[in-house]
């Protein structure tokens, strides 16, 4: 509890963020600054869209499984970028018109967006390695 | 084959006006029957949209996209059902060998979440094949503006008004409360909430003598909680009558208490949280009672027409059930305005009818078809822990239409091979086959209680439709060793008086 509060103080975040939904501390404060829950559409577009720096969202649910093994993984390796790259994660039952709109079908389903476009995806579980070389080809590309 | 034009009633509905309307059809409702009707039109290159609203049960349970059959019928039924055999198995599997802790407990709360987020995958799995069929989709609750005019109100309250040239209603039902019973639906739950429970329902009253109180009290007997089953007169009426007591027996021999003859007058709510329920028992002439942690209304679902305003455009509904009346092209009484699935009256509350009636108009409305549906010999399997599957007609309804001088029933009582080592009665494992006795002596009945009945019956189902006879099934051979084989071996008539019960080798 007095983890959670001080995360809080630190962020300025709403007790409706991240760690409100996920109900999970994050165990690093680098983990913490480069990941986040989508809110609505327009922190969709405030937070990743109009994002200086490129982001990799997450699309998930809660009732997949893979899910649960690429999201934290995800988080890990993005948190090893050092802050040069994001990480938004977005249920698809909350957020349903946007995930449809990114054409998401199956899940998890993994978009690098930069600059506002969609410049890369991949679709299902990938091992550390495989993320490593996506998120550098994001950043460096 | 094609069907033959049958007149009128497949004129309408073709040459609308398009472009006056938004869309060239609107179905409202998006579950078994609306779904398919959708995206059968869609393929046609027509502009669809679907219009679904989930309203919340009187406890506040609610669910995503796909209708009855997804969230809170045929689908967690099954997987509950499974979970509640997979329990039997575990005690058969110490005869077989298994080194299993007898006795073996069930935790509610971990098969309720796997059911749940695998219906939630199906949602989503819905929406996704809406967006990709483009098929356009709405949140809403719709009603009628006018024959052509739909309004939708999202839960917010906010309204968008759809224009459509062909309209489908396929709001399906809704379980039925008792009216007349004090606490009944402030203390009660239905199906609509029972697949929906994080916690263990615990000791259960369901009151209803249908499929879905029999298939719920089994299931939730299987899995070790203390289940009793009320039932007013006859179990599965509509049913052959004699297979329904077959069940029935079953289920009182595997741990299902039930209480015959009774109906309930009252629901109050202790202190400890638990219900007591008062009931009358007909036989005994007096009150009794008993209390229990959850209480199960399956007395019946009604259609879900209320809201719709259906009486301001002129479709007619049946009286009696509320249902919506249509012809054999699942049209209604206003022009340009079709029903199809549970919604319709005197039609089967069954999926894959649904679905083959949507699919079927959609073909009729955009793609030059005439084909009818054919309600016929509809196969359909009572998920009991011990099933019940059957196609044609019941003993009774032969015996009625034909008269019992021209039928012939064929029967057996036999044993699944699998409940020998496992020491498993089966006394209640039994067939039988209704045929015309003239003739080629068709097969116009068939009837199955036994381990995967829905398996067993779906393949004979295809013969009945082709119009399968009696020599025919004798010229069958059948699978060895298998529960299936015995329908081709049924030589016993009841008309014999001779014991019926087969061995296998």
């Amino acid at each position: 509890m007095a983890q959670r509060l001080a995360l809080q103080r630190l962020l300025s975040l709403p007790l409706r963020g991240p760690l409100a939904s996920h109900g999970r501390a994050f165990g690093t404060s680098a983990r913490l600054r480069s990941t986040f829950n989508v809110q609505d559409g327009s922190d969709f577009q405030d937070r990743v869209l109009n994002s200086s720096k490129p982001v990799v969202v997450d699309f998930h649910a809660q009732w997949c499984g893979p899910c649960k093994i690429l999201g934290p993984r995800l988080e890990k390796m993005v948190a090893k970028q050092e802050g040069k790259v994001l990480m938004a994660k977005v249920d698809i039952d909350d957020h349903t018109d946007l995930a449809i709109e990114y054409e998401v079908s199956a899940v998890p389903t993994v978009l690098a967006v930069k600059n506002g476009d969609v410049v890369d995806k991949f679709v299902g579980i990938k091992d550390e390695d495989q993320l490593e070389a996506f998120l550098k080809k994001l950043i460096g590309a | 084959s094609q069907r033959a034009w049958s007149g009128a009633g497949l004129c309408r509905g073709r040459g609308g006006s398009r472009g006056k309307n938004e869309y060239d059809l609107l179905v409202i409702g998006g579950g078994s029957g609306g779904l398919a009707c959708a995206k059968e039109a869609a393929q046609f290159g027509r502009k669809v949209a679907v219009l679904d609203y989930v309203e919340p049960s009187p406890q506040g349970t609610i669910w995503g996209l796909g209708g009855t059959c997804v969230n809170v019928g045929c689908i967690p039924k099954k997987l509950m059902h499974q979970a509640a055999l997979l329990g039997s198995a575990l005690k058969d599997a110490q005869h077989y060998g298994w080194n299993i802790s007898q006795p073996v407990h069930h935790t509610w709360s971990v098969m309720a979440q796997a059911v749940q987020n695998y219906v939630k995958s199906l949602n989503w799995g819905h929406r996704v094949q809406l967006q990709d069929k483009k098929v356009k989709y709405f949140n809403v609750k719709g009603s009628f503006a006018d024959p052509h005019t739909v309004r939708g109100l999202t839960k917010a309250g906010k309204e968008t008004v759809i224009t459509a040239d062909n309209i489908v209603i396929a709001t399906g039902g809704r379980p039925k409360y008792p009216t007349d019973i004090a606490g009944a639906r402030e203390y009660g739950i239905t199906s609509d909430d029972l697949f929906w429970l994080k916690e263990s329902p615990g000791k259960t009253l369901v009151v209803g003598a249908s499929y879905v109180s029999l298939e719920c009290a089994g299931f939730l007997t299987g899995i070790g909680l203390d289940t009793t089953v009320m039932m007013r007169s006859i179990p599965l009426r509509g049913f052959d009558q004699q297979m329904a007591s077959l069940v029935t027996e079953h289920m009182e021999s595997y741990g299902t208490k039930f209480l015959k003859r009774c109906f309930p007058t009252k629901v109050e709510k202790l202190k400890s949280n638990r219900l007591q329920v008062t009931w009358k028992n007909a036989d005994l002439n007096k009150e009794e009672t008993d209390s229990f942690d959850t209480v199960m209304w399956a007395v019946g679902r009604a259609p879900d027409t209320k809201t719709l305003n259906l009486e301001t455009i002129g479709v007619k509904t049946n009286s009696e059930t509320g249902k919506i009346i249509v012809d054999a092209s699942e049209a209604t009484s206003v022009p340009h305005i079709y029903a199809v699935g549970d919604i319709t009256e005197g039609r089967p509350e069954l999926t894959p009818t649904a679905i083959a009636a949507g699919k079927l108009l959609a073909q009729r409305l955009f793609g030059q078809s005439s084909e009818l549906m054919d309600y016929d010999n509809v196969p359909t399997t009572v998920f009991t822990p011990l099933e019940y599957g059957c196609v044609g007609l019941s003993e009774e309804a032969a015996v009625q239409r034909h008269g019992s001088d021209n039928i012939e029933v064929y029967h057996a009582y036999y044993k699944p091979l699998e409940f020998t080592v496992a020491e498993r009665d089966a006394a209640q494992c039994y067939m039988k086959m209704v045929c015309l006795r003239e003739r080629e002596q068709r097969i116009l009945g068939l009837h199955f209680i036994g381990p995967n009945a829905g398996e067993v019956i779906q393949g004979f189902a295809l013969g009945i439709k082709c119009g399968a006879t009696y020599p025919q099934m004798m010229k069958t051979v059948g699978i060895h060793p298998t529960c299936a084989e015995e329908v081709t071996k049924l030589h016993i008539t009841k008309r014999s008086g001779l014991d019926a019960t087969v061995t296998g080798c």
